[in-house]
């Protein structure tokens, strides 16, 4: 990708360069037209000088008449010359034109100005000739000068524009800063960016109250989260209460015990039930902070040792594999053990005795990832694919069970940017992966 | 010890009240947030119960009018809000413990107990199990004079049931007890299962220990020998 200040100076260079070229193109034309002219002048010049002399002194000085008839003089170079000379026709003639002339055995073109003039009754022709080299040397310093010149102003415009646009762009920068540097709506900073220029306050505005709007949206699921579980656990605390009351009367025998424990079991279900649904809704809402750095292998062990008892009564070994140890950073530690913990509990319980819970670290492809490894009874094609939805893993005669630890694993690997995935053969085991994001 | 239960859903107070009672509380109850302004101000409690859910008052406002008014008694906040702001706000406003909405009538009963002795600063007694002596200032399980080697889980477990003696803790109500805190949805029966099978089989090893019942379909209980 391309950034904006790197678009638009290339904008800049190519269609500077593109009318520089167009310019060029048409350079030699003007240049040709500027010089002629000024050679002209220079020309026009020459002549007043030579007739103001003429006027002064006379012809005589130039021309005797005993002589050729005939003034020529004409510099080393043979870039100018000057002639004079009686001319039979009566026709004045004054203008200026291109013409080959013959000096010393070589022939030369010239810019050539004829004039003719009266004499005590005698016409004469005055030409006063310029090289056409010595035209085209000048034409070509020209030129050199005002390419030079072209360069220095197109690198100097584009030195200028790019600052200038890295400065324009300045507060989109400050804006994207903004926008990245959070985590949660409510903490994008309402300050307006300072800046002059509209399209960027509008986006600005846009983006704040957008983020004000969410914020608001978050903070009423919150009061409803709130209010849900307010409305429920008052009535299960009734029926708790209740029930534990009457488990404590002495009169009640054991059968109907068993009986009333049996109903709070049910109740227990609905609180969990309930429990966990409000912690997918808490979490989904970010009302967890996200601010503990703490070392995976630390958070695994100490699920380790409270599934360890359960672990040896069912003969199945769980372990860490050797292998990297990773730190999280900007983490909820107690969310990220329920994580683990409802994944390795999953684990444990699908895997018979004398099977083993394998947990390895490693970087793969720059990743940090986790697998949890078992030996179990493997997850059929069919449940995999909605195995992290809501209530659809259920197993049919798991009775304790709700069937909604996958959905909390996955709500929280969701939240801290963790990628699970699940794969498993039957009968074979299955393999949960836990990839986690490059920063974390 | 005298309690006030403030709580405006009057099936629950009159449940709390009557299981408190049964365990010799002087109960008085309060359903709005004005009367137990009205009963703090003129009587002397030990302990209030707090539900923080009242709709005519904000629960932790009567903590800050009690401590103004001089009260001494210990506030233990409960409330179905679950939102661990109240919690932390209550305990910062001098609450001395928290429960959250549903939880077991015991938990609640050893809450106020651990409560009551830190305030009174009451020595717990050791207890006497058959051949057994829980030391409970000491965390020591002793057979005699050999200590039965428990883990720390192991042992709060068996001091809840200790401490309970005569009633019967159903698997959950230990469970919540002792991983409550950590574990709060992940209620899994067998847990206990397998530590109180490992209890049995470390005290068994020292001396039978038919104290510990187990209470078919129910739970768990340590029998009450008086």
């Amino acid at each position: 990708m391309i950034r904006l200040k790197t678009k638009l100076a290339l904008f800049n260079l190519l269609s500077k360069l593109a009318f520089t070229a167009l310019f060029l193109l048409f350079l030699p034309f003007i240049i040709e037209r500027i010089n002629l002219r000024q050679v002209d002048n220079n020309l026009i010049q020459k002549r007043e000088q030579v007739i103001g002399l003429i006027a002064n002194v006379g012809i005589e000085p130039f021309i005797t008449s005993d002589s050729t008839d005939t003034f020529g003089s004409y510099n080393i170079l043979k870039e100018e010359f000057i002639s004079l000379e009686r001319t039979g026709t009566e026709e004045y003639l004054n203008h200026i034109e291109i013409a080959r002339r013959l000096i010393e055995d070589e022939e030369i073109d010239y810019r050539v100005l004829n004039y003719s003039f009266l004499v005590d009754g005698k016409m004469y022709l005055l030409e006063i000739g310029k090289s056409l080299a010595s035209i085209r040397d000048a034409r070509r310093n020209i030129t050199k000068v005002i390419l030079a010149f072209l360069g220095i102003i197109i690198v100097l415009t584009l030195l200028t524009d790019l600052r200038y646009t890295s400065i324009l762009l300045r507060p989109l920068e400050k804006i994207t800063r903004k926008l990245k540097k959070i985590s949660d709506p409510s903490g994008f900073d309402k300050v307006p960016v300072r800046t002059t220029t509209a399209d960027f306050l509008s986006l600005d505005k846009a983006l704040i109250d957008l983020m004000e709007h969410i914020g608001e949206l978050f903070q009423k699921e919150k009061e409803i989260t709130v209010n849900i579980s307010h409305e429920l656990m008052t009535p299960v605390s009734v029926l708790r209460s209740k029930l534990e009351n009457l488990l404590l009367d002495p009169r009640i025998d054991d059968d109907i015990s068993a009986r009333i424990e049996d109903s709070l079991k049910t109740l227990h279900r609905l609180q969990t039930l309930v429990n966990s649904l409000l912690l997918i809704a808490r979490i989904e809402s970010h009302q967890y902070l996200r601010e503990d750095n703490f070392s995976v292998h630390d958070v695994l062990n100490e699920i380790i040792i409270e599934l360890k008892p359960v672990a040896e009564d069912k003969g199945v070994e769980i372990t860490i594999v050797s292998g990297h140890e990773h730190n999280l950073i900007g983490a909820n530690r107690s969310l990220v053990f329920s994580m683990f913990y409802n994944i390795l509990n999953n684990s444990l319980k699908n895997t018979p005795s004398g099977g083993s819970v394998r947990i390895k670290g490693e970087y793969r492809d720059g990743f940090y990832t986790l697998d949890i490894a078992d030996t179990g009874r493997g997850i059929p094609e069919s449940r995999r694919a909605n195995l992290f939805s809501r209530f659809k893993s259920r197993e049919g005669n798991d009775e304790e069970g709700t069937g909604i630890g996958l959905a909390i694993a996955k709500t929280i690997a969701d939240f801290h940017d963790i990628v699970i995935t699940c794969a498993s053969e039957t009968g074979k085991g299955t393999i949960f992966s836990f990839r986690f994001p490059e920063n974390s | 010890m005298n309690i006030l239960i403030v709580e405006d859903e009057k099936a629950l107070a009159k449940e709390i009240a009557s299981f408190l009672r049964s365990e010799n509380f002087l109960c008085d109850l309060a359903y709005t947030g004005n009367e137990a302004s009205e009963k703090i101000a003129v009587n002397l409690y030990d302990f209030v119960l707090l539900d923080l859910g009242l709709p005519d008052y904000n629960g932790l406002d009567l903590i800050t009018e009690a401590r103004k008014a001089g009260s001494e008694a210990s506030f233990i906040i409960i409330t179905a809000r679950g939102a661990v702001e109240d919690k932390v706000k209550g305990l910062d406003l001098g609450a001395d413990d928290y429960l959250a909405k549903p939880f077991a009538l015991i938990e609640l009963l050893s809450r106020i107990n651990a409560v009551a002795r830190r305030k009174f600063n009451i020595q717990s007694q050791d207890i006497t199990l058959g051949e057994f002596i829980m030391q409970v200032q000491s965390r020591k399980f002793l057979h005699y004079n050999t200590e039965v080697e428990l883990t720390r889980k192991e042992f709060d477990l068996l001091q809840y049931l200790v401490l309970n003696q005569g009633k019967v803790l159903t698997r959950h109500q230990l469970y919540e007890h002792i991983w409550g805190n950590i574990l709060d949805d992940q209620y899994d029966s067998n847990f206990i299962d397998v530590h109180i099978k490992n209890i049995r089989k470390k005290l068994v090893d020292h001396a039978p220990a038919p104290w510990l019942e187990t209470v078919r379909g129910v739970g768990y209980r340590v029998a009450d020998d008086r």
